[in-house]
């Protein structure tokens, strides 16, 4: 999920190809070579574009990381230039290769649209994308994330999924991450969290259950905190309580994240990486869960009443110099 | 339909005071119940009542307060009318310690949070029901129909119980947990004099339930007035649309709602929240401007879903965005 590693992929898998196919060993041979001097096999304007666009997006991410010491106002002007110039820079990747999937959808995250607007413009894209290279289908390598090119459309499907969550639209939401995880079931796009978010919201055991038991229960974050609200949702204080339980003491921080939520910013176009259970992941958690939390409105309430948790949540804050 | 605690108060004395007079000869018992209005009105303290229609009366004069005064009072008058109410309520729990209308409506008050709120009315709903049921075990009347009244009345208490506990899971986030209260409710009260069935399209919608919403519809079918979708339902249904992004049937569907509704464009352009009933939903007109204010107030919890900065919800934005100010949703115009 680099974007730099995809790029020398694309470029090695293109090369590859114009070769006419080459053995695992020449292949990875020509993947050292393309990291030594990538520029240097970019012949192919989508790979232009593409390669303008893990540009892009560094920027941005570099310039993220002084925004905790920006105030409110220096932090809102900086963060509308950033975007401003994602946009231009992905204007510029579409004069390159119009059909790049990664610089229209990111063009469009870029634009600040409120959620409905933002998905239309995320529907209206997949329509084209869909006009032009066909269905998404599940490959004969079983897994459409094993083919370096279709890395965009999956991302843009992810994105239509976390914009119908945004949008208060929790089954279309579950259907679209479904039909993401049976053309990927690798998952790398992590679809899998929007569906649990949002079978809890939805008050479906039996999906959150089905999907839990798709990915051999590995449980994570999102996985913690849906099964707690889904328990609370459905009034089984005590199975609420346990799962709340496991939530604080599998995620890290956890307590704090729920507690104290904290703004985080616009997916470009990934979910961060984060280790599994870590405060980072947590803190992602959380937030994506936003708008199914604010539906409960008093779930924090009570979940700062069970056993220590509240406890620990101000302790995790102490240790690590957070405010309260 | 609603409760209209002034009728119910009416009912009671009436039904007793009717019951005085049987044996006596016809003539006089008319004669007698032509008075029964005046001095219903006039001079209560002269008709026959036990101090559970004491109690009702003190309800019935605290609900005027609470739910049709308060919501339009200055907050001076706001902390006034708080303090008479309660004081009324609780001359009624002095005269009826089985109240339950009264201690359901002093908790609504004193509980400090929703969850509170619906856990005490989850906790109470079995007692409150065989209060009821023992009280309409003991109605007797000689005549049917006053028997049948007598009962209905006995069980309203319960009924109301369960309306509120409904809406609560609602508010609460509880929705299953709604449709299986209002179904329990509609299945003692098929009249549906609570109307919970609003609560139960609005639960639907929030389950995003299409087929579940439909069956509902069409097995209550049979209560809807005029033969046409209340607001409620037309809410759940324009929200269901708009979760499955079905743009133009939503569009279509708001187009339906302002169409039924008087003024329409203002309600769902202000969408304002008024506080809930603590005696039952307010009575208002069926079809009015009035009706549609408590919809979208009760709709709430669907049109502000969602990760939405001016605060108004995905839905909201959506339907005041396209409620043309004369009326006529926006794209129609």
């Amino acid at each position: 999920m680099n974007l730099h590693e995809e790029l020398m992929e694309r470029l090695a898998r293109r090369r590859s190809a114009s070769l006419g196919g080459l053995s695992d060993a020449a292949y990875a041979e020509l993947l050292l070579a393309v990291r030594e001097q990538p520029e240097a096999y970019v012949d192919d304007p989508r790979d232009d574009a593409f390669n303008q666009i893990v540009k892009a997006v560094d920027r941005v991410m570099r310039s993220r990381e002084d925004d905790d010491l920006r105030d409110d106002e220096e932090f809102m002007r900086e963060r509308s230039q950033r975007m401003e110039r994602l946009r231009r820079d992905c204007a510029q990747a579409l004069a390159t290769a119009p059909e790049s999937v990664h610089a229209r959808l990111l063009n469009i995250l870029a634009s600040d649209l409120e959620p409905d607007g933002q998905l239309d413009e995320l529907l209206a894209l997949e329509r084209s994308v869909e006009a032009e290279r066909g269905p998404l289908t599940v490959p004969t390598s079983g897994d459409a994330w094993h083919d370096i090119f279709t890395h965009g459309r999956l991302r843009l499907q992810a994105c239509i999924a976390r914009t119908c969550l945004d949008s208060a639209r929790y089954r279309m939401a579950n259907e679209y991450g479904q039909a993401l995880i049976a053309v990927s079931p690798c998952d790398a796009v992590g679809a899998r969290h929007t569906c649990s978010l949002c079978l809890a919201r939805l008050e479906d055991e039996q999906g959150f259950d089905a999907l839990d038991a798709r990915f051999d229960r590995r449980g994570d974050s999102w996985q913690q905190l849906g099964r707690t609200i889904l328990f609370y949702k459905l009034g089984r204080m005590a199975a609420a309580r346990r799962a709340l339980m496991g939530y604080a003491s599998l995620c890290e921080g956890g307590p704090y994240a729920l507690l104290r939520p904290v703004m985080v910013d616009t997916y470009l176009p990934d979910r961060p990486a984060a280790d599994p259970y870590s405060f980072a992941e947590v803190t992602l958690a959380v937030h994506e869960a936003d708008p199914v939390i604010c539906d409960v409105p008093d779930f924090c309430t009570w979940a700062e009443a069970q056993g220590t948790f509240g406890k620990d949540a101000r302790s995790f804050a102490d240790r690590n110099g957070f405010g309260w | 339909m609603s409760y209209d605690p002034h009728r119910e108060d009416y009912q009671r004395l009436g039904l007793r005071f009717a019951r005085s007079l049987d044996g006596k000869d016809p003539a006089a018992a008319t004669r007698a119940f032509a008075s029964f209005g005046r001095r219903f009105s006039q001079n209560r303290d002269s008709l026959p009542q036990s101090d559970a229609d004491r109690a009702f009366h003190l309800v019935a004069e605290a609900t005027t307060l609470i739910d049709y005064e308060l919501p339009f009072a200055d907050d001076d008058r706001a902390e006034k009318l708080i303090d008479q109410g309660h004081r009324l309520l609780d001359e009624a729990l002095a005269l009826d310690a089985r109240c339950h209308d009264a201690i359901r409506m002093k908790l609504a008050a004193e509980s400090p949070s929703f969850e509170s709120y619906y856990d005490f009315l989850t906790k109470g709903a079995d007692d409150v029901r065989a209060a009821c049921e023992e009280a309409r075990a003991q109605a007797h009347d000689e005549s049917p129909e006053r028997a049948l009244l007598e009962a209905d009345i006995a069980m309203r208490p319960y009924y109301r119980w369960l309306a509120t506990q409904a809406g609560k899971a609602v508010i609460c986030g509880r929705n299953r947990e709604a449709i299986r209260i209002g179904e329990q409710l509609l299945e003692l009260d098929p009249l549906d004099c609570a109307d919970v069935r609003f609560t139960c399209a609005i639960a639907y919608a929030k389950l995003e339930d299409d087929a579940g919403l439909d069956r509902f519809a069409a097995r209550t079918k049979p209560l809807r007035r005029a033969n046409t979708d209340d607001a409620w339902m037309q809410i759940s249904r324009i929200s269901l649309a708009h979760k499955r992004h079905d743009m133009d049937e939503a569009r279509h569907l708001l187009a339906r709602l302002i169409d039924t509704y008087p003024h329409a464009a203002m309600a769902l352009t202000s969408q304002k929240e008024l506080p809930d009933g603590v005696f039952a939903r307010l009575a208002v007109a069926p079809f009015s401007e009035d009706e549609l204010i408590l919809a979208v107030s009760e709709g709430t919890v669907l049109l502000q879903e969602g990760r939405d900065d001016a605060g108004r919800g995905v839905l909201g934005t959506w339907i005041a965005r396209h409620t043309g100010l004369d009326g006529k949703p926006e794209a129609t115009r």
